[in-house]
């Protein structure tokens, strides 16, 4: 049995190897090339660069504006993942928990915003905003990604607080709690972890979205990231290295904020989020 | 009871909104109706007496599908400069602030602007299809009247404006030209043996000698749709094909002539590149600029990127011939195609002096020097350059364009709208791919049925 | 603990700032949409009522529009099922091991917190015959020449082309962490003593996985594929960023792409609006069909 189970551990563990090479080559292609030059890259794609061209970076760094406009996607991402996991908690709270008729249709509603592709709405929300003097601020690209943010984040939590025990509620109302303090101190806690998992997935989502940042903002000091990052794109040939060194910068914050936070997920969870 | 109150309240809230919501398109509809134009003009003119009272500096905007820091491409870099010479002078007069996109998004966020009533004061625009979305609309003004003042008299001819011409005025200012030529490896075609060629069989019986003496002849990208479709547009052309008359219904895309034009890409496909379905134009031209093959089929915007980033000694090496003839066909084989970098001007703009003193600045005398001399494509005023420094290559596609009977546009770009010829773009991809072309021309036959005639 | 949970001044406070804000910013501009799509509307030229005509046009003349649809429901049933697999899968291995969990758990996430964008010209770049896979096949022995292999993103033999078979692999590699994340972040939520009971009573962990885990992440499961359906039916970055214009435009369309093309590229907005229409409506039937099959409780619990 235990020699058996070893053997399992072992092939396990061979399995994920190799699937984490499959996840971590690509990449680290990409961080090879941000380091060659263009004429490079296009004879001998894979090779190592014989000289390591750090000049790509301080090149991508200043001419790409990226401190300015990582700043403006670090502002923008952190004010949109925190209003839309307080709206969206509270809306999910109401749908999941709170007992009314029209729960299930108004979640419906909602998850109408999850489905139209965003090509859909960009023109009329563009033409809505610059109506009452947003575009160009980058509240006019906040509340989109909050009210874009908003569907997905309900429809996770829905799903988490569902997931919470009936009894846990039933001895809190017992203890005397009202109903904002069953959302405050028993629904908030324990689905911590569904938490973690939107608020990622919001920030990731944001953190590269394109279309709509490069038609609501114009001015250079208001950028975001990945508008930023298109720079290196010509009408007639691309700046690949440069533009790979540009997606390298780009990645970092996001990489090093993920993972702080993936590793807490896993410890809060393990734990088990259900002791009572 | 309260369950009804509620209830009436979600309604009242949702149908409240909506008709918020529905209280604001009323005005959103119609972004261009005269209504909406007449009080921003009204506005306008109170803008511009305010300013002329205060002295104040008066802002215009200028939109472009290039960053202008980030670029290696030389035109856009000038462009940069002529923006920052623009500034300096004008110091405290006119101030421009460039808005910058990709030029994937270009289009998206230029029509965007425009419905949101802040169409950039100065905006860069292709001839053709594009172009016909804003100077038929009434977005883009009609220049003639500044144009009148002497400024016309500096290009080189009234030819340069055919692309932005329509029947009422010219709408654009173009700033250079682009002719797409043959550019060839001298060095191989020394080693092979081979000659320049004058027509199309000449064209084949060349690739034929380059092929044997070990290189690969030609290098294209089908990936990149515009690429072959501009020998495409270039073989329809030499067969004799008036693309008025498709427009006209008096021919149509299953005319001789273009199924020759199928016919001659199979043929001559065969001398393409192995990897030519997949590679897109950087991996194709790179091809070219290594040394790997020995004919390139491209805009004369490849002559900064030859001087710019190829190795050293390679743009001595480089020869430019004009698109072979086509025997028995079009009798006519000086036609070339040319594409132009065209400036439009808002017909809203704030302040319609400090537009045109910007675009003057990009046809100056400078500005269009540089054009020549480092960006290496076609001035289009008759300034006077220094041969010495510009380019090699240039001189060569200047005698190409200097013998040229006519220009006309890249097929994609001239057609009814920009999905005919995406449409025309893609039949030619399947032409290449081994379809018989009377087979793979049908969609575009269908919209033409459909949409144009 | 009923009548406090029905408490409608608390019901109201929690669900109007989400409501407000969603119907004012999005909801609205979906309802101009749909109304977009019963007009021949192009930026800058004024707006037509047409009726149904781009409805019309769009199921009877519209060769491209049978193309993305077909696509789409392949990307659409390929997702659903190999993320439902390959994402169980990855959570139960990683919930079983002990040894650098969190180390292959954020391995595997990484590509969802990057851009499409990028990841889609890194791909392109793997599968272009003269630069990428194919050399390496080349250089290994297995093809003569880097020519003769696969046409990866440019092969249009075949009912289902294999650009479309290959960029769906490529988006499970890119968004199965997703999928894992969610399983893993339920699965946790398992209280340990249900898995103490079962192994008492004699339980291997498989029959503890099919009888104990399962059964309590279904909702999870339908959570997860809806949002899996949704984001493959709306699949737009991918295709566009790998497959070259000129193949896109015949064989390799998906609604997305088309939508793109004919609202921005061709400015006929009110035409992409009404495959804008029919996307959602097809989201919608989806997400139902999920939600009745594979959740079988209500909102309500």
């Amino acid at each position: 049995m235990s020699t058996q189970s070893k053997i399992i551990k072992g092939i396990i563990y061979v399995f994920l190897t190799l699937l984490a090479l499959v996840y971590l080559l690509p990449l680290l292609w990409v961080v090879i090339t941000s380091l060659k030059d263009d004429a490079v890259l296009m004879i001998s794609p894979w090779a190592l660069p014989e000289r390591p061209m750090f000049e790509n970076y301080s090149f991508a760094w200043t001419m790409g504006n990226l401190g300015r406009s990582t700043w403006n996607s670090f502002v923008v991402c952190t004010i949109t993942l925190v209003l839309s996991m307080v709206f969206g908690s509270m809306a999910a709270y109401a749908i999941a928990i709170l007992r009314w008729k029209l729960a299930n249709a108004t979640m419906t509603y909602f998850l109408i915003g999850m489905m139209i592709p965003v090509h859909c709405v960009l023109i009329p929300l563009f033409i809505q905003f610059s109506k009452i003097g947003l575009s160009n601020t980058l509240t006019g690209i906040i509340i989109p990604y909050i009210t874009i943010s908003l569907p997905i984040t309900i429809y996770i939590l829905v799903g988490f607080f569902q997931g919470i025990p009936r009894e846990l509620f039933e001895a809190a109302c017992i203890d005397g709690c009202s109903v904002y303090g069953m959302f405050t101190h028993v629904a908030l806690p324990l689905a911590k972890t569904g938490f973690m998992v939107t608020g990622l997935m919001s920030f990731v989502a944001n953190w590269n979205e394109l279309l709509l940042a490069m038609v609501f903002i114009s001015k250079e000091a208001k950028k975001t990231l990945p508008v930023s990052l298109t720079k290196f794109v010509g009408p007639y040939n691309t700046n690949y290295c440069q533009m790979f060194a540009a997606i390298v910068l780009a990645i970092i914050p996001t990489v090093v904020v993920y993972c702080c936070f993936a590793n807490n997920i896993v410890d809060g969870l393990t734990q088990g989020a259900v002791k009572g | 009871m309260k369950k009804k109150l509620l209830s009436v309240i979600l309604t009242a809230a949702m149908t409240a909104s909506l008709l918020m919501g529905c209280g604001g398109s009323a005005d959103t509809s119609a972004p261009s109706s005269d209504t909406s134009a007449s009080t921003e003009e009204k506005a306008d003119t109170a803008d511009t007496a305010d300013t002329a009272a205060s002295g104040e500096v008066q802002e215009i905007t200028w939109m472009f599908w290039d960053d202008l820091n980030a670029t290696e491409d030389l035109i856009s870099k000038g462009y940069a400069e002529v923006i920052e010479r623009f500034n300096k002078d004008y110091e405290g007069q006119y101030h421009v602030t460039p808005i910058t996109t990709n030029l994937e998004e270009y289009y998206t966020k230029l029509n965007a602007l425009v419905a949101a009533g802040e169409t950039p004061d100065v905006f860069i625009c292709s001839p053709g299809a594009n172009m016909n979305d804003y100077a038929l609309t009434g977005v883009a003004a009609k220049l003639d009247d500044y144009l009148a003042d002497g400024w016309k008299d500096t290009f080189t001819s009234d030819a340069v404006f055919s692309g932005s011409t329509y029947p009422d005025g010219i709408y654009a200012v173009p700033l250079n030209i682009a002719a797409a030529c043959v550019f060839y490896n001298t060095e191989m075609f020394e080693a092979a043996g081979a000659e320049v060629p004058k027509t199309f069989t000449e064209l084949l019986d060349t690739c034929q000698k380059l092929q044997d003496a070990g290189y690969t002849p030609i290098t294209i990208s089908a990936g990149t749709a515009w690429c072959l479709s501009m020998v495409a547009g270039y073989l329809c052309d030499r067969n004799g094909l008036v693309l008025d008359d498709v427009k006209e219904h008096k021919t149509d895309w299953m005319d001789e002539k273009v199924i020759n034009a199928g016919l001659q890409i199979q043929e001559l496909s065969k001398y393409f590149q192995k990897t030519a379905a997949g590679d897109d134009n950087d991996i194709a031209t790179a091809a070219f600029y290594n040394g790997e093959a020995a004919i390139l089929i491209q805009g004369s915007w490849a002559i900064g990127q030859i001087n710019g980033s190829c190795a050293e000694g390679f743009a001595e090496k480089v020869g430019v011939f004009a698109f072979p003839a086509v025997e028995g066909g079009n009798p006519d084989a000086n036609r070339v195609i040319a594409k132009s970098d065209s400036l439009c001007m808002s017909a809203t703009t704030k302040c319609p002096e400090a537009a045109v003193a910007l675009m003057k600045y990009f046809t100056d005398d400078t500005a269009q020097k540089y054009t020549a001399e480092v960006g290496g494509k076609i001035p289009v005023t008759s300034v006077e350059y220094d041969t010495s420094v510009a380019p090699p290559e240039l001189a060569y596609v200047m005698d190409v364009f200097r013998n040229a009977s006519s220009t006309f546009g890249f097929y994609n770009e001239s057609l009814a709208d920009t999905e005919a010829g995406s449409t025309f773009d893609n039949c030619f991809v399947e032409i290449f791919k081994g379809t018989d072309p009377a087979t793979a021309l049908q969609p575009i036959q269908d919209y033409y049925e459909m949409n144009v005639w | 603990m009923d009548k406090l949970l029905r408490n409608k001044k608390a019901i109201l406070l929690f669900i109007a700032p989400a409501f407000i804000l969603f119907t004012a910013v999005l909801f609205y501009p979906i309802c101009r949409a749909v109304y977009f799509s019963f007009c021949d509307y192009k930026v800058n030229y004024p707006i037509k009522f047409v009726g149904f005509k781009n409805y019309v046009l769009l199921f009877t003349k519209d060769k491209t529009m049978r193309i993305a649809l077909r696509n789409s429901l392949f990307f659409l049933i390929f997702s659903c099922v190999s993320q439902l697999i390959f994402g169980l899968l990855l959570a139960a291995l990683l919930t079983n091991i002990k040894f650098g969990r969190n180390l292959f758990k954020n391995i595997y996430y990484l590509p969802c917190v990057l851009s499409s964008a990028a990841l889609g010209l890194l791909w392109m770049f793997v599968f272009t015959p003269k630069l990428g896979i194919n050399q390496m096949m080349a250089s290994f022995g297995w093809i003569s020449d880097c020519t003769e292999g696969p046409q990866w993103l440019f092969n249009t033999d075949g009912y289902i082309i294999l650009p479309i078979i290959v960029i769906s692999v490529v988006a499970l590699w890119q968004y199965v962490g997703q999928s894992m994340m969610l399983y893993m972040a339920q699965i946790s939520g398992i209280s340990n003593d249900i898995y103490e009971a079962a192994y008492i009573d004699g339980a291997t962990k498989t029959q503890a996985f099919v009888k104990i885990t399962l059964p309590l992440i279904r909702p999870m499961v339908a959570t997860a594929m809806s949002l899996n359906a949704i984001g493959s039916l709306k699949f737009f970055d991918l295709v566009y960023n790998m497959i070259p214009e000129g193949f896109l435009g015949n064989r390799a369309h998906v609604l997305a792409t088309h939508l793109y093309d004919q609202a921005f590229k061709y400015n006929k907005l009110g035409y992409g609006s009404a495959i804008g229409v029919v996307l959602l409506v097809m989201c919608l039937a989806v997400t139902l069909f999920i939600n009745k099959v594979v959740k079988c409780e209500n909102y309500e619990m």
